[in-house]
């Protein structure tokens, strides 16, 4: 895996247990521990995707606040990245 | 709407070319307890849905799998990606490639198109509960079957992160079912439509 193939499974880590939490909530909407938890993981992974796009660009096209090409030309999720 | 990220939701890296495996799993991709599937049904379901816990599970499901769709995309890419002529006969794998070459088209496994045939989308919460408790559990052993033909780790690794989440959303499609319960008449839970009769409600919870 590339340094950046790293930090995206992390944020991929944390966003996932945010994510599950968050299904969690829909049907315990009085548990607050497990949504401080969930803010908690949230925060983390808005944190790494900030670190992320600094360094490689945007995840989602409203972050790609300078060019396009920027967008288009970072790998695409299902590319294999040693590959190119 | 949808905004679209970037990234798959669980990182798929297969390194071997492997067609025959990319033939079998392509299934979860458009066929019959496919993750396309899985998202259409979910997705259309939510508009009638009664109550706003079941609007929400239903969203957030149904969107997941679209996550899902995407990943099993990538499975059978990577499988295929860099396959030669001798790999396809080799795989038997002729059947596929005369039709889509390399590309990634919603099948099933014995090569029928995709069809909203086999998802339902009833205009009833119990019924629609039931059924998509009902997918998760085919999808989960559609997964199983699949793990049964595997010996790569890293298409492993990937399949039993999708499996696993069949079982997490069967068990949140329970409680959804319950939440809808808790506000019918215990009497007779599924002897009506709680989305037409609004007599089936509890008097405390009966709607106009």
């Amino acid at each position: 895996m590339t340094e950046r193939e790293i930090l995206l499974k992390k944020i991929s880590t944390y966003q996932f247990a945010a994510l599950d939490l968050q299904l969690f909530l829909d049907t315990h909407k009085n548990d607050s521990k497990t949504l401080e938890k969930m803010q908690e993981y949230q925060k983390t992974a808005k944190s790494l995707t900030k670190e992320f796009e600094e360094k490689y660009g945007p995840l989602t096209k409203s972050a790609n606040n300078r060019n396009n090409w920027q967008w288009i030309k970072a790998p695409w999720p299902w590319e294999i990245e040693e590959d190119d | 709407m949808f905004v679209y990220e970037k990234k798959l939701q669980y990182p798929v890296n297969i390194k071997q070319t492997n067609p025959k495996l990319a033939k079998i799993i392509i299934t979860q991709y458009g066929g019959p307890d496919g993750e396309l599937g899985a998202s259409l049904r979910y997705l259309s379901q939510r508009f009638t849905m009664p109550i706003p816990e079941l609007k929400g599970v239903l969203t957030d499901i149904g969107t997941e799998e679209l996550g899902h769709l995407e990943m099993i995309g990538a499975i059978v890419y990577q499988l295929t990606k860099n396959m030669t002529e001798e790999d396809v006969k080799k795989a038997g794998f002729e059947d596929y490639f005369v039709d889509h070459t390399a590309g990634i088209y919603p099948q099933s496994a014995s090569g029928v198109p995709f069809t909203a045939a086999s998802l339902q989308s009833k205009g009833d919460a119990i019924t629609d509960l039931h059924e998509d408790m009902a997918a998760e559990q085919k999808a989960r052993t559609t997964y199983d079957n699949i793990l049964r033909f595997c010996d790569d780790y890293d298409v492993k690794d990937a399949i039993r992160f999708l499996r696993a989440r069949e079982v997490v959303h069967y068990q949140r499609f329970g409680e959804a079912l319950r939440l809808m319960t808790d506000k019918l008449d215990s009497k007779n839970f599924y002897a009506f439509n709680p989305e037409f009769d609004k007599k089936c409600f509890k008097a405390q919870n009966k709607k106009n």
